[in-house]
């Protein structure tokens, strides 16, 4: 603290470079504006935070000054209240709203509206001007933001958000004089990964939700309550907001280190999955609906005819909660439990969260914009939105980013190298890497200029960052990336993006015991009779989609719970739909290890139970006796207390195991001139549940076969031709699109491609041309 | 004027820009000015090219064409009037000269005479506060203007071939 300012006659500490507005702010002191914005800094554009200042000479008159533009200085002596000021900020608010429409009872904003608010607090209560008032021709800004733009008060921090903040470049002010316009040069989707915040960032109603304004509501009829996002391991804090039964919209809630004011557009707008038509809402047996007692005493007859010859599958989305009962269930039966259902992506995972337990803990997204340097494997963006927000505010701060990637990845335009590398090449890489950052200079190989200069850059590095995408790396790979971080020494921070929002939470509970093989080869030997499912889809898995289906025809009865239509739902004997994530409550552990609770928006008409208390009713028809799940999960987590929803979470107990239990395998195949390595090509809205968000989905890029223009060279290929792939389980034609982003010899599929020809990420299929 | 030449010319200078320029914004600035003297305004495809020049985002070039008051997107006579009304300006009776103005030259404002000789475009301060009323003509600054002066000026420009 460095100094005293006195409002009104409130003594007001501050910090060194605050301004009059923040100080202000942060003593909950109200002074109205607009303009400010804590994440986008001051311009002074509005005017409206005008404040009196009383000068140090007694002989002098106070000045009005901008509380956002004016620094704050020991002793200093302000004024909200002074009517000079009022006055201003009145005129500021009369000239605002001249061309303003007056369309607030039809205006989306309503309610929550900033500019209503500064009027009601400091404008005239009438209308002085009779002109006409100016009007502009709205933009088609795509499916997700609706654009109004009478309502603008020009105070640019739609594109001061969009351009300076996030780096987008389709949005920007236009035009001058009083027909300053915020747009796309022409009509068009916004492209920014973060777009949809412009509708909380904008104090009016220019900008505002196009999802919720299909089923609109007031939003003081919403129902809300303190939630975390479903849609990936980052864990950003949410308030859904719902009506009568349905929910309506999700906007962000603030977590002052993971996303603050923002969230990304698959966190705001993949909710519409829990209101998509095909969602199973009634519980199932045999094909026919049946009501939840009904099922449950199907599946209890099931399970006590099966005895130990019992699997269960947990899951990556699945809460806490679900997961820990089902393994807790199954243990008691003498069955097998595994909250995977690809053992590549299990080792990865385990091996991801055992090296970060291992490590000092990992660094949260608000340490993330401090960093200097980072190595970035994979694509973020797609993985962890707002991880990739995050260092573009690293970026924005000076720090060098590397990007290795298989495929095209948003962040590579931020960074200083970005090399192509092949799925099977990336552990060589990151050896070679390794050895040049440890070896003494006169050892060191002068041949290889690039991986050089991305040692030296990581070395000199103040506090690098090395960070990785558990779903596109091998547990091999994994382990070599934090050797790198070891190798840097204590200053480095090691970070990993994690298949799901409870990755974490999955790979906790299974540790110890790897158990997804075991499980699927017990069910194609007929070990298993009776399989339960809680919210995965193994049957519609890139690479093992089609084992487990042959594998489940095995069995005797597969037994599913989830909220979604997933392949395995269709294929369920009994089928039991639960809650969705705003619909009840639960905890997620993110992938810094924080677990947080959420905490139920409101309840459906329909029955929908959590998967936790369907399978608390189950161990009740079985007759078992088995402690709840927050005495379960402090059974297992010594130490271990439910994170309050609301909170800021609290950090995993930590359990490392020895980092040498990691096993260090890619499934590697023998290379032929016509194999090709496919690499998971995404996009940010690409997750399980986001697929059924139909607005979100009409973005989704359309498929084809990208590959690099040297490869397309070789192979004589032409871009725009068509082009056979053949994979073990089925073949498709795709248009070739060539890409520099894309590795040699790698060919990058969508994830439904992938499923279709059932290969996996760095698995080899074939190309051929269609002549 | 659009001879195949011309274009070349145009198209070496054009691309020569971007590397003098170590700023791309700032390159976009004489790349506009080309394209315009050579088409009289900057369509949509302008935009687009110089987009494609600068490696700008069409709607960064688009904020920078539509800030500058002597960049046009739109097409504009052989000669242009354009009449400031900023504050100095309207003071001294800015706003009865653009009305004047629409009446004199028979179009309203922003649109081209059906000779293609003359448009008349309202203006942010020139810069010519001392003269006020000011406009630029062609490029040249005039002022005070009344509405006598203005007439006579905006009937010989558009009678002009
Ligand atoms: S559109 Fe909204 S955020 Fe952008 S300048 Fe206008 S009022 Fe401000
Ligand atoms: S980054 Fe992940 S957790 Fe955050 S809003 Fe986006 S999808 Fe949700
Ligand atoms: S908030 Fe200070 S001028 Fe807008
Ligand atoms: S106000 Fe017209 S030239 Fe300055």
């Amino acid at each position: 603290m460095l100094g005293i300012i006195r409002i009104d006659g409130h003594e007001i500490p501050f910090e060194p470079g605050d301004n009059l507005l923040k100080v202000a702010l942060a003593a909950d002191v109200d002074i109205p504006y607009f303009c400010y914005h804590a994440a986008l800094g001051s311009v002074g554009a509005c005017r409206l935070c005008a404040v009196e200042i009383m000068s140090d000479d007694p002989d002098k008159v106070p000045r009005v000054a901008m509380a956002c533009l004016e620094p704050a200085s020991d002793g200093l002596e302000v004024s909200v209240s002074a009517p000079a000021a009022q006055q201003v900020r009145q005129r500021v608010i009369e000239f605002l709203m001249i061309n303003h429409p007056h369309d607030c009872p039809i205006c989306d904003e309503g309610g929550e509206c900033h500019l209503q608010e500064m009027t009601v607090a400091c404008g005239p209560a009438y209308r002085r001007y009779q002109g006409h008032k100016r009007t502009f021709t709205n933009q088609n800004l795509g499916p997700l933001v609706h654009h109004e733009m009478n309502r603008c008060i020009t105070c640019y921090r739609c594109t001061r958000f969009y351009q300076d903040y996030a780096l987008g470049d389709d949005l920007g002010a236009m035009r001058l004089r009083n027909e300053v316009y915020f747009g796309r040069f022409q009509d068009g989707p916004l492209e920014s990964p973060f777009a949809g915040n412009l509708v909380e960032i904008c104090p009016t109603g220019v900008f505002t939700d196009a999802i919720f304004r299909q089923h609109f509501t007031r939003v003081w009829d919403l129902k809300t309550a303190s939630s975390i996002c479903p849609h990936c391991s980052v864990g950003c804090n949410i308030l859904p907001g719902a009506r009568d039964g349905t929910l309506r919209r999700v906007r962000h809630r603030p977590h002052p280190e993971i996303n603050r004011w923002f969230i990304c557009d698959r966190g705001r707008y993949g909710h519409q999955y829990s209101e998509h038509t095909a969602r199973p809402l009634t519980p199932r047996v045999a094909g026919a609906t049946i009501t939840y007692r009904k099922a449950l005493i199907a599946a209890t007859e099931q399970i006590k005819a099966a005895g130990d010859r019992i699997g269960g599958l947990g899951s990556i989305r699945e809460d806490l909660e679900g997961n820990a009962l089902l393994r807790a269930l199954l243990n008691n039966l003498n069955g097998i439990f595994s909250a995977f259902n690809d053992p590549e992506l299990e080792a990865a995972t385990i091996t991801a969260v055992n090296r970060i337990q291992n490590s000092d803990g990992t660094p949260s997204l608000t340490e993330m914009e401090q960093v200097d340097a980072a190595l970035i494997l994979g694509d973020l963006t797609a993985h962890a939105p707002m991880i990739d927000l995050a260092l573009r505010q690293a970026y924005r701060r000076g720090a060098q980013l590397t990007v290795l990637h298989n495929g095209p990845t948003p962040l590579t335009q931020f960074a200083v190298t970005t090399l192509p590398v092949p799925p099977h090449e990336m552990g060589a890489y990151l050896s070679r890497l390794h050895e040049r950052i440890t070896a003494s200079p006169a050892s060191k190989d002068v041949q290889d200029e690039s991986t050089a200069e991305i040692a030296e850059r990581l070395a000199a590095a103040r506090r690098p960052l090395l960070i990785g995408v558990v779903e596109t790396l091998a547990a091999s790979e994994i382990i070599a990336l934090a050797q790198l971080a070891t190798a840097l020494g204590t200053d480095a921070r090691l970070a990993y993006a994690l298949p799901g929002a409870n990755a974490y939470g999955a790979a906790l509970l299974t540790l110890a015991s790897r158990k997804t093989t075991t499980i699927l080869e017990a069910i194609e030997t007929g070990q298993i009779q009776t399989l339960i499912v809680a919210g995965t889809d193994p049957l519609g898995d890139t690479r093992l989609g089609s084992r487990w289906r042959a594998a489940c025809q095995r069995l005797n009865t597969l037994i599913v719970l989830d909220c979604i239509a997933t392949t395995t739902t269709a294929a369920a004997d009994i089928l039991f739909p639960v809650a969705a994530w705003a619909e009840r409550g639960g905890t997620f552990v993110n992938y810094e290890g924080r677990a947080q609770g959420f905490a139920p928006a409101f309840k459906r008409l329909e029955l929908l139970p959590s998967t936790a208390e369907v399978i608390a009713d189950l161990v009740q028809c079985l007759d078992l006796y088995l402690p709840d799940a927050p005495a379960v999960l402090s059974e297992a987590f010594p130490g271990y207390q439910a994170p309050v929803p609301g909170s800021a979470g609290s950090l995993m107990p930590v359990h490392p195991l020895p980092t040498h239990i990691d096993t260090a395998t890619r499934s590697d195949h023998e290379h032929h001139h016509k194999h090709w390595q496919a690499a998971l090509t995404t996009w940010y809205g690409d997750e399980e549940l986001a697929s059924f968000a139909p607005a979100l989905m009409k973005l989704a890029p359309t498929a084809t076969a990208l590959i690099s223009p040297a490869a397309a060279l070789n192979a004589n290929i032409e871009e725009g031709a068509q082009v056979k792939l053949r994979g073990p389980v089925g073949t498709m034609t795709l248009p070739v699109q060539l890409d520099n982003r894309v590795a040699d010899g790698t060919v990058a599929l969508t994830r439904m491609a992938l499923v279709q020809l059932g290969v996996g990420h760095g698995d080899l299929l074939e190309l051929e041309p269609v002549s | 004027m659009n001879t195949k030449h011309n274009r070349q010319d145009l198209h070496s200078f054009l691309s020569q820009h971007p590397s003098i320029h170590p700023e791309r914004r700032a390159a976009a600035v004489p790349i506009m000015q080309a394209l315009q003297k050579e088409r009289g305004y900057l369509n949509d495809a302008a935009i687009e090219e110089v987009a494609h020049l600068t490696g700008l985002s069409t709607t960064e070039v688009e904020e920078l064409a539509t800030f500058y008051t002597l960049i046009y997107r739109y097409p504009v006579g052989r000669h242009v009037v354009q009449i400031c009304d900023s504050v100095c300006c309207s003071i001294r009776g800015a706003d009865e000269l653009l009305v004047a103005a629409e009446k004199y030259s028979g179009v309203p404002l922003g649109a081209v005479t059906p000779n293609g000789a003359l448009s008349v475009l309202p203006s942010i301060c020139l810069g010519l506060c001392d003269r006020a009323p000011a406009a630029l003509v062609d490029g040249e600054g005039l002022g005070p203007l009344n509405k006598v002066g203005l007439e006579a000026l905006l009937r010989s420009l558009g009678e002009e071939d």
